[in-house]
């Protein structure tokens, strides 16, 4: 190695104030940021998806979700975002695209996407109401569960969307790019609930009062 | 000034909360009035009846209605920077604070100057506008149109910005109900005891339609009982969601509706973090439409005078909000509905001193209690004229050729029968039928999902009503998988409906209004219809009849009416307009949403943002991207002076710039590289591992699409750029491609323009510096990295792609980096370079230096450029198809006159260029004809000490040295220019090999 050393940057750029913060416990809308995830995009090769499936029995115990579907097994998650093409999350750093490269040479074409998104946690009584404003997708539990992944778009923002748990608890992949813009968006539309931040965003938001 | 205090509030009675007081000012007078007042029974209860001035002809008008169907009470509601104009009194919700202005009068209300127009009215006929403004044509710019525009137009909008919030979000249901009067009601409690999930929108603060403003039994109880059952079985469960205040403005394809929720326009200013408005959009599997019916007005001299009103109003305003707006009453109606009038106030302790129907035959029980009432009977009379001066004094009736009798009359209440609310039933095309049964026309052709029920659907009965809602709202839960229990069916009192044609007094005198808010008269009708408007979409084109803020809901239908009597025709030889969205006025800020200001759309971030940010830079909007635009340093005001530091320092040593918004794209597959030679005119299956080729892509029309780098990592591997702006369309491009064009293809792709923050370094010192970032054991020799080599890297151990190309024509590479290391790196090479004077360098100088080398761009590469036009026609392969290969050779593509790609400075080198001047031979004169092409890109260039251009110009490779003039009328400038080779600096190349 040369004398360089790298560190990361936070996921967010913009170190503005937010609207609407409240006292936890008096909060309708919590958001966090969940970092920590590597990230991959797995795109079956022609005529290997179900050896690919298959495979992924073997790597997960599962067979590969086959719609906007979430697989969820130990430290992996398994998002359906097209036909034929999966993301592939996990806690930690430990070389998750060139793992699922090397394991699937020939079978699917697999991309780091680790820096490419930044994941956002929504989560409290006033969840649903709040994405509502930006979602074209029916949230509602007998439409839309802890087994289901939504790509979609909010509020002009490209956006992968899924539920964790019935409490209602849901994650939002957004491009790197594009998260201080929807960040912006989460905070003006959840301040009418009042708004708590998570571990992981405090620090990043209120450094300074910009 | 504080007025009697609602001297016509009707003492007991009225859905009003008189434990609250609430004071609000109209026209700087302070009044009284309770919670669950509008402003206009708030302004009936004190006596005020005068509201505004009519908006051609300045007449004093009054409320008319007690509904969104308002035509004359439109006052500027709020102050300051909430000044809202055309607000409907009838439908504001009154509160604590309020205050109105009466619109069109100047200088005041009672006395208004412009009332002239009155006396004019002649000149005003239909098609006045049309006629009299048409000619001399140059007139119409500079003289009419200002004219006309301060004359029209109702109220002021605010200047300022508006301080309010809006939002916009999104609601699913089974079973939509728009209305929640009884027919909605029913059809909603139907849907959810089915077990489906019901949305219920209510236009008014309160559900209950005509519930709330009549007397009636349901079940042998009163009517209010059974709405507040009903109201509360559908609150209590948790798969109905009721909204009120909430109006739905449109049907959509697809099973989607757009509602109008006022959250907060009840209070004087929304709570924090609320919004004013909400704008949804609604899916709903199934829909009933309940939204009610609009009682229609009746055409006869005199008819806007203030105090003449619907009589479903006069109902509201005494039984819903106990205010009486008149002492003497009279009522004229052509149906029976309009007698309930007397009963309603008979209950209230008013008597109704007359009732005046055409008719000559009428329901005796409805005779006998009308009489009973205290009321005298005009059996076959019509109103022909009215009297009075800002009030409704008295009234002429007539019957026949009689003599006409004069009532004392200060209020009248006229109804000409109801209309089906149509406006959603035919926003998705369907055209409405005309019923003889109802005299009126009734949806048709109803789209699948939509059903009308209640008075909506031409069932004017309350048994109706509520039948028919019961019905539709368990035939949409069936329709949506669930299983609906019968309903029993329901018993209400006596009811009478029976309506007839009758849409003008024969014998009028004076001038009888049809459309009250655009000024729109019977003898307009006639006359549009003997100038040969004779469709109803002609005759409201050329009378602007029904196009004002209420869309005509109360005069559309008389207008029709009239027309086709006059035309001799039945009315079923109308065509009923058809309604456009949106139903109900919106304002703009529900549409935007949270879309306002800079963030109308949002702003994508590079990953070194926060870090130019902490240098200063300038940022530029690049589509939806923030770049920056230079670094200035301390002392630097001229940013000019500043892009040329930073392109001489490039030229001279090394700089650094941010270039992570060009599309990056990952082509993977066993056939990625005979994909690649199909999208590229150029051949890629034969580029070696480890290298980089430029490659241009056409549309299929044969025009240049787009154009980048794209090297090949491994055998079945390859890493795609895009410049900026293209990078979505060719992604989309290349999706559409494959999977349409080439499903055999054994190619993925995807996006992986936000995994990598990419970092350009150029300069002679180029290498120096990456020597020192790169981690060791990387040979970054010219050898081991020559011109066009793409190789992995580190950088401090993180695994990147080193590219060696260049943009400006200097020794240049890109760094590829893990997006959150990018601003680690970039400070890391500015660290390195800090020995070789390194600078930060933004677009503006990457466009000087690229234009410097002739490099097209996003200027060059306008949709409407060949490769042959930018000098790249040598790239097109001969010995492979690929996507434009037959269009690019189309003889009109192939031309050598077309314009092309070339070079041009100044004769007088001291003299700037500007881009988009057009290029004429020096001796002719400047026309269409004598065009041979434009300045496409301009810039300072530093190295050179002068401006340069490039330009598209007839056969302009061929007339290198010639001098041409760059003309440009729109900056007034006229520059003699040389064309001279693109390339201005380093045309051999010589530096990007060292």
């Amino acid at each position: 190695m040369s004398d360089v050393t790298l560190d990361p940057d936070t996921p967010l750029q913009l170190r503005t104030k937010p609207i609407g913060l409240v006292a936890p416990g008096a909060a309708g809308v919590t958001i966090d940021l969940h970092e920590g995830l590597e990230i991959a995009s797995v795109a079956a090769r022609k005529n290997k998806a179900s050896e690919l499936s298959m495979f992924c029995e073997t790597l997960v115990g599962a067979a590969l979700p086959q719609g906007p579907d979430r697989l969820h097994r130990g430290p992996v998650t398994v998002l359906g975002i097209g036909p034929g093409r999966w993301l592939f999350l996990r806690e930690g750093s430990a070389g998750l695209a060139d793992e699922l490269s090397d394991a699937l040479t020939g079978l699917a074409s697999v991309c780091d996407q680790s820096d490419g998104y930044v994941i956002f946690e929504v989560g409290g009584p006033y969840a649903r109401q709040m994405l509502a404003k930006g979602v074209p997708v029916d949230l509602h539990p007998d439409a839309f569960g802890p087994g289901d992944c939504a790509v979609t778009s909010i509020a002009h923002i490209g956006a992968i969307l899924w539920q964790n748990d019935p409490a209602p608890r849901y994650e939002i992949a957004v491009f790197r790019s594009m998260a201080d813009a929807f960040w912006h968006w989460l905070q003006i539309s959840a301040a009418e609930f009042g708004l708590a931040l998570g571990p992981s965003l405090s620090p990043t938001v209120e450094t300074s009062h910009g | 000034m504080t007025a009697p205090d609602q001297i016509a509030r009707l003492a007991p009675g009225g859905r009003i909360d008189r434990s609250r007081t609430l004071s609000f000012a109209f026209d700087g007078r302070l009044y009284h009035g309770h919670p669950g007042d509008t402003l206009a029974s708030a302004l009936l209860a004190n006596g005020v009846m005068l509201v505004g001035r009519s908006f051609k002809y300045h007449r004093p008008r009054g409320i008319f209605t007690a509904g969104p169907e308002e035509p004359n009470a439109l006052v500027e509601l709020r102050s300051g920077a909430r000044r809202e104009p055309n607000t409907k009194a009838t439908t504001v919700e009154l509160y604590e604070g309020l205050i109105a202005q009466s619109q069109n009068r100047w200088p005041s209300l009672a006395f208004d100057a412009m009332a002239v127009n009155s006396l004019l009215a002649p000149f005003f006929g239909a098609g006045f506008y049309y006629k009299t403004f048409m000619w001399p044509p140059a007139f119409w710019e500079k003289v009419y149109e200002p004219l006309i525009r301060r004359a029209a137009g109702l109220g002021r909008a605010s200047a300022e910005p508006d301080p309010d919030i809006y939002e916009k979000s999104h609601i699913f249901c089974d079973v939509l109900v728009a209305g929640a009067g009884p027919a909605g009601l029913a059809a909603a409690r139907a849907a959810a005891r089915a077990g489906a999930r019901v949305l219920l929108c209510e236009e008014d603060f309160e559900c209950g339609g005509r519930l709330l403003s009549e007397t009636h039994e349901i079940d042998g109880a009163p009517a209010l009982e059974w709405l507040a059952n009903t109201v509360a079985e559908l609150k209590a469960s948790p798969r109905v969601t009721i909204m009120t205040r909430t109006s739905l403005i449109a049907a959509y394809d697809g099973n989607s509706y757009v509602a109008l929720e006022r959250v907060n326009d009840h209070l004087a200013v929304p709570p924090p973090h609320q919004p004013r408005q909400r704008l949804w959009k609604i899916v709903a599997r199934q829909a009933v439409i309940a939204t009610g019916a609009v009682e229609r007005s009746i055409a006869f001299g005199g008819n806007d005078r203030p105090g003449i009103m619907q009589a479903s109003a006069l109902r509201s305003y005494v039984h819903r909000f106990a205010a009486l707006p008149g002492k003497a009453i009279c009522v004229f109606t052509s149906n029976d509905d309009g007698w309930r009038t007397v009963f309603e106030l008979a209950q209230a302790g008013i008597t109704v001193d007359a009732v005046i129907d055409p008719r000559a035959s009428v329901e005796p029980q409805l005779q006998l209690a009308a009489r009973q009432a205290g009321a005298q009977l005009f059996l076959g009379f019509e109103v022909i004229a009215t009297h009075g001066g800002q009030r409704l004094s008295s009234i002429s009736i007539a019957s026949g050729n009689g003599q006409p009798i004069e009532l004392a009359c200060d209020t009248l209440a006229v109804s000409g029968g109801w209309n089906p609310a149509l406006g959603f039933t035919s926003h998705l095309g369907a055209r409405p039928q005309w019923s003889d049964e109802i005299a009126a026309f009734v949806p048709a052709d109803l789209p699948p999902g939509l059903k009308v029920a209640g008075a909506a659907a031409g069932k004017l009965t309350l048994r109706q009503a509520l039948t028919c809602g019961a019905e539709a709202g368990a035939r949409c839960a069936e329709a949506t998988g669930y299983t609906a229990a019968q309903s029993p069916a329901p018993t209400t009192g006596p009811e009478f409906s029976a309506q007839t044609l009758f849409w003008q007094a024969a014998r009028t005198r004076g001038a009888a209004f049809v459309d009250f808010q655009n000024d729109v008269t019977v003898k307009d009708v006639k006359h549009a219809a003997a100038e040969g408007f004779t469709s109803a979409e002609h005759l409201k084109r050329y009378t602007t009849l029904g196009m004002a803020t209420d869309q005509g809901k109360t005069s559309s239908i008389v207008a029709q009416g009239i027309l086709a009597a006059t035309l001799g025709h039945g009315m079923d030889a109308i065509a009923a307009p058809q309604a456009r969205p949106p139903h109900v006025p919106v304002a703009i800020g529900a549409l935007a949403g949270a879309h306002r200001g800079k963030h109308f759309r949002p702003a994508r971030l590079t990953p070194t943002h926060r870090w130019a940010e902490s240098e200063g830079a300038t940022f530029i909007e690049a589509g939806a991207w923030m770049r920056a635009q230079w670094y200035a340093q301390t002392g630097e005001t001229d940013w000019l002076a500043t892009v040329s530091r930073e392109v001489t320092t490039v030229r001279n040593a090394v700089g650094v710039c941010d270039v992570s918004t060009l599309g990056k794209i990952d082509i993977q597959g066993a056939d990625a590289g005979t994909f690649l030679d199909r999208i590229y005119i150029n051949t890629f299956s034969t580029l070696a591992v480890g290298k980089a080729r430029y490659g241009v892509m056409l549309r299929e029309d044969g025009f240049v699409m787009d154009d980048g780098t794209t090297s090949r990592l491994a055998p079945d591997h390859y890493f795609m750029t895009t410049t900026t702006a293209n990078a979505a369309r060719v992604m989309q491009h290349l999706e559409f491609c494959h999977q349409v064009l080439w499903p055999d293809l054994d190619v993925q792709m995807i996006s992986v323009t936000e995994q990598w923050a990419q970092l350009a370094i150029a300069g002679p010192k180029a290498r120096d510096v990456l020597t020192k970032v790169i981690d060791p054991g990387f040979d970054l020799s010219n050898a081991a990295v020559p011109f066009l080599a793409a190789a992995p890297v580190t950088v401090g151990g993180i695994a990147g792609r080193l590219f060696r190309i260049s943009f400006s024509g200097e020794l240049a590479y890109e760094l590829s980096v893990p997006a959150r290391f990018g601003a680690a790196v970039m400070r890391a090479i500015l660290d390195a370079g800090a020995p070789f004077g390194i600078t930060p360098y933004g677009t503006e100088a990457l466009g000087v230096m690229r234009i410097e080398k002739g490099h097209a761009a996003g200027n060059e590469l306008n949709g409407q450029t060949t490769a042959r036009d930018l000098g790249l026609g040598r790239m097109m392969s001969s010995k492979k198809d690929y996507i434009g290969r037959v269009l690019a050779g189309r003889p009109a593509l192939l031309d050598p006159a077309r314009p092309a790609l070339i070079g041009f400075k100044p004769v007088d080198l001291t003299e700037r260029l500007y881009g988009g001047a057009h290029f004429i031979p020096m001796s002719a004169a400047p026309s269409p004809e004598s065009d041979e092409g434009h300045m496409t890109s301009v810039a300072f260039s530093p190295t050179l000490g002068h401006w340069i251009g490039l330009g598209l110009l007839r056969r302009g490779p061929e007339r290198i040295g010639e001098r041409v003039r760059a003309y440009d009328p729109v900056r007034g400038n006229d520059t003699q220019v040389e064309v001279c080779a693109p390339v201005f600096v380093d045309p051999e190349g010589s530096r990007l090999h060292v």
